[in-house]
């Protein structure tokens, strides 16, 4: 039933006990006690519960959790830096108003760094290709592609 | 020294730090070590006879703390927002009238252990007739649904003469519009945590309306409401789907059995299956005009299914026919709207309160008038328009700020370069261009529905500003803070804010209704400037001079020449013993309809708008596109423009779901049955702010939340008709029903061809 199983989370290894059946999201908010990863839905519908598994955003709420084994995990408590310095993108989130509600903001923030690590200059196609799977219900996403333009031309 | 003005100024939203750290925790967000779990058994199936009810077996399972039912409520088991028709039990008492109705709730040390003993309940229900059809509901015989008759509402407005119109009209056009169910489907469902704390119980959950929800908790537990806490948790997106009360009904009644920390989250099945939906509306509207245009008669006839329960039902009832003719003068109005018990899914608020769904319609009967008369949809609009000191349906006469020609005229460029582009367009995608336009009162229909707001200043100048108001990401918090600092001279950064706490803020009402800038932002500038009459008082007794000639603001007062530090003015105040704090109170003035002909002064001011969207179909698939939209809203002053123009643009990609895709049913379990849009089908928005100065808001301002929504699918449906060479009559216009569309075109076309050869 339960496996020991040993991964990086957002840099640090880390070695805990998964269940078989238990989701990646089960795993993060209940035993690793990181709640920015939001459940929605349950089903990989609204992409509330995105966080980047090997450079992949994929939707932890039906990923099982003892395949991270060996991986690297993002969540969104790893991307400012230790002095709380933002990312640029959650920076970019915040100057460019893509924060209304809040609860889907941090999958919408993994998914734009998943994007952005592959391809530092992406199209507006490129990015709403990459978001299609975070759902907004406040914001409209206009402000969301902003942000994601505004966070790709901070970078080199 | 000296501030730039604290509102007009887009400062970033509050609290947009924690959002994108993660460290915002949310009402799904609030469980802790050792706290029990709740899981509510619902019926699966309704209306029914509970035969049999047997918990043995789950009161048994390991984990299990206790199973509550009807039984165990101490006080009323019904609630609801309305006071007149609280008809909802939060666990059924002998029947279930449809399948969400919860049966029991189950606490346990785990949700697994909690889920596990609910399929060891023993559930045995008797189907009772049903009824499904609302037409049906009012037959004789029907099923009762409703506890008094299954006519839960009914409303008039009647203005003129509307059958001396008709035989005057030049055009006459009648045609009949539906609307589907819809669900707010915020991102965050339904959740919180309740616990008992000296000798009260505290409940902290998503929330649109904690002092109500303290008020029917109370009632629910037969306490007074000094003993029940409520606290918004942050709040993942409402739209008027936290406005009901369920969970915090279930997490009171287990904390207050218990004496322990409870949590509760629904998951997106049950916040599909067992909360309040959009109501979905039967429009018949006959619609009239003058040679020139001018629009002579509106008459509707709305009939809707509210479901199981009332809900805001009766608001919305209410609300439709004021809003019925739309925002234009009309003089022969006649509008007569109900709503139905079945039992169905129960109905509630959503963004927009009724109005949404009949802008369908007057806005459809505004293109159909104009294409009859040959005019531009966009000149038959102005020609029609509200305009400052014109009398509505309702009789009211408007003030000043009726910015609705300004909202058309902005319009223009964009509505002119989109029509040229679609009269060039061939082949495979057909495109049109549509106007959609709306009014929209701010507040409570016709009653009392006041605000209150308090801010207290300590001995270093510190500003605090206590609010009821649900902040549920639209920004409520930003602009109430912007309202106090202007009106004190503060920065509105420096503003400290507790908010949503019935034991430490004031009632601040629900924020529905587009309601909390106008109404808790005039209870907060009544507190600030109230605050600020203590500190001019204390001023003027240091400075010798009177209050009038002095400039105050977060650095001190001066007077002909001499100043007064901020912290002299404070220990002047101290020393006399007086707590520098104030409260404001604004109720908007109203006066009720008359039951008969719906006259009188329903709201204080009202938002208007219009929007333009440009809509592609692809002929061959269906497949449909609005790439662009112009939405321009008259909010009277823009506390923040840059919050306002995110409402505008979320308000038009809802607008658009509802326009082309959103459709509850009873087999929408989850985000894949029931598709929102997505960022691939965001059209590019433009935004554009009117603003008219309202006389009787905060600085001018109005509001915007709902209204954003409003104009979207009317303007849409117009670029389909015009796209399809057909009008849509019912909504959503969903691929299948476009596919059918382009089929009949075809066939109509290959009929001409035919008859032609």
């Amino acid at each position: 039933m339960k496996r020991a199983i040993e991964f990086r989370l957002n840099g640090q290894a880390v070695h805990v006990e998964a269940r078989g059946g238990q989701t990646l999201l089960e795993l993060l908010r209940q035993e690793l006690g990181l709640n920015g990863v939001k459940e929605g839905c349950g089903a990989g519908e609204c992409g509330a519960c995105t966080v980047i598994v090997d450079g992949q955003a994929l939707t932890s709420c039906i990923f099982p959790a003892l395949e991270v084994e060996g991986a690297s995990v993002t969540t969104i408590e790893g991307l400012a830096a230790p002095d709380g310095t933002l990312h640029p993108v959650q920076e970019a989130f915040v100057r460019n108003g893509a924060v209304q509600c809040g609860f889907c903001t941090p999958g919408q923030i993994l998914s734009a760094k998943a994007l952005l690590d592959l391809n530092p200059h992406p199209s507006e196609e490129q990015i709403r290709t990459a978001l299609e799977g975070n759902l907004c219900r406040c914001t409209g996403y206009q402000q969301i592609i902003e942000a994601v333009k505004a966070a790709a031309e901070d970078q080199p | 020294m000296s501030l730039p003005s604290q509102v007009g100024l887009s400062l970033a939203r509050r609290g947009g730090l924690e959002r994108v750290t993660g460290a915002c925790l949310f009402g799904v967000d609030l469980a802790q070590p050792g706290d029990l779990h709740l899981f509510a058994l619902r019926a699966g199936s309704g209306p029914a006879r509970i035969q049999r009810l047997d918990l043995a077996a789950a009161r048994a399972y390991p984990g299990v703390v206790a199973v509550f039912t009807a039984a165990d409520i101490p006080g009323i088991n019904r609630v609801g927002i309305i006071a007149k028709v609280k008809d909802q039990p939060i666990l059924a008492e002998g029947q279930t009238r449809y399948p969400g109705d919860a049966v029991a709730l189950i606490a346990a040390e785990s949700l697994t252990a909690a889920r596990a003993a609910a399929r060891l309940a023993r559930l045995e229900l008797e189907p009772l007739p049903a009824v499904s059809d609302p037409r049906q509901a009012l037959l004789p015989g029907a099923p009762k649904v409703g506890e008094a008759g299954n006519l839960l509402w009914e409303a008039r407005v009647r203005k003129g003469d509307p059958d001396g119109a008709l035989a005057r009209a030049a055009v006459v056009v009648t045609n009949t519009y539906t609307t589907s169910k819809a669900e707010h489907a915020a991102i965050e469902p339904e959740g919180g945590r309740a616990w008992w704390q000296d000798g009260l119980v505290v409940v902290r959950a998503s929330t649109q309306n904690p002092h109500h929800d303290r008020h029917d908790l109370a009632r629910l537990l037969g306490l007074p409401e000094e003993g029940v806490r409520v606290i918004q948790a942050e709040t993942g997106g409402g739209f008027g789907g936290k406005l009901d009360l369920g969970l915090q009904g279930f997490l009171a009644l287990a904390a207050w059995h218990l004496k322990r920390p409870v949590v509760m989250t629904y998951t997106r099945e049950e916040s599909l299956a067992a909360t309040a939906k959009r109501h979905g509306l039967v429009m018949e509207y006959t619609s009239a005009a003058d040679e020139q245009g001018r629009l002579l008669l509106c008459q509707a006839e709305i009939f809707g299914d509210s479901g199981v329960y009332a809900s805001y039902g009766p608001a919305v009832c209410v609300r439709a026919a004021v809003h019925a003719s739309g925002p234009y003068r009309v003089p022969h109005v006649e509008a007569h709207s109900r709503l139905v018990y079945t039992n169905n899914a129960w109905c509630g608020a959503m963004r927009g309160f009724g109005v949404p769904q009949v802008a369908l319609a007057h806005e459809g009967q505004m293109d159909e008038l104009a294409q009859r008369l040959g005019l531009d949809p966009l000149e038959m609009r102005i020609i029609n328009a509200l305009r400052p000191g014109d009398e509505t349906a309702t009789g009211q006469r408007l003030g000043r700020s009726a910015g609705l020609v300004q909202c058309l005229e902005a319009l223009r460029p964009h509505y002119g370069q989109w029509r040229r582009e679609a009269a060039r367009s061939e082949g495979q995608y057909l495109r049109g261009v549509g106007l959609g336009a709306m009014f929209y009162g701010i507040g409570n229909t016709a009653m009392s529905n006041p605000a209150s707001a308090r801010l207290e200043m300590d001995a270093e100048g510190r500003l605090c500003l206590f609010t009821g108001a649900a902040e549920l990401g639209q920004g409520s918090d930003t602009v109430l803070c912007q309202i106090a600092a202007e009106t004190l001279g503060w920065p509105a950064q420096d503003v400290r804010l507790v908010r949503g706490d019935t034991a430490r803020t004031l009632n601040a009402g629900a924020t529905s209704a587009s309601r909390q800038t106008f109404i808790s932002g005039n209870a907060v500038q009544l507190a600030a400037q109230g605050l600020r009459g203590l500190l001019l008082e204390q001023a003027a007794a240091l400075l010798g001079a009177p209050p009038q000639d002095i400039a105050l603001d977060h650095g001190g007062a001066r007077a002909a020449g001499k100043g007064l530090p901020l912290a002299d003015l404070l220990r002047g105040l101290q020393e006399r013993g007086v707590v520098v704090q104030a409260v404001g109170d604004y109720d908007p003035p109203t006066t009720p309809l008359d039951p008969a002909s719906g006259q009188g002064v329903p709201y204080p001011t009202y938002a208007f708008a219009a929007q333009a969207a440009l809509v592609e179909v692809d002929a061959d698939s269906g497949l449909t596109r609005v790439p662009q939209v112009a939405a321009a809203h008259d909010v009277g002053r823009a506390m923040n423009p840059r919050a306002v123009e995110a409402q505008i643009k979320g308000g038009v990609v809802m607008g658009l779901g509802y326009a082309l895709m959103e459709e509850y049913t009873p087999r929408c379990s989850n985000l894949h049955q029931y598709h929102i849009p997505t960022i691939a089908d965001a059209p590019r928005i433009v935004p554009i702010i009117v603003e008219s100065d309202d006389e009787a808001g905060p600085f001018g301002a109005k509001g915007v939340g709902e209204p954003a929504l409003i104009p979207t699918a009317p303007a849409v449906a117009g670029g389909l008709a015009q796209a399809l060479g057909r009008r849509l009559f019912d909504q959503p216009f969903s691929l299948e029903r476009i596919m059918a569309a382009l089929m009949e075109g075809r066939k109509t076309e290959r009929q001409k061809d035919e008859a032609g050869s």
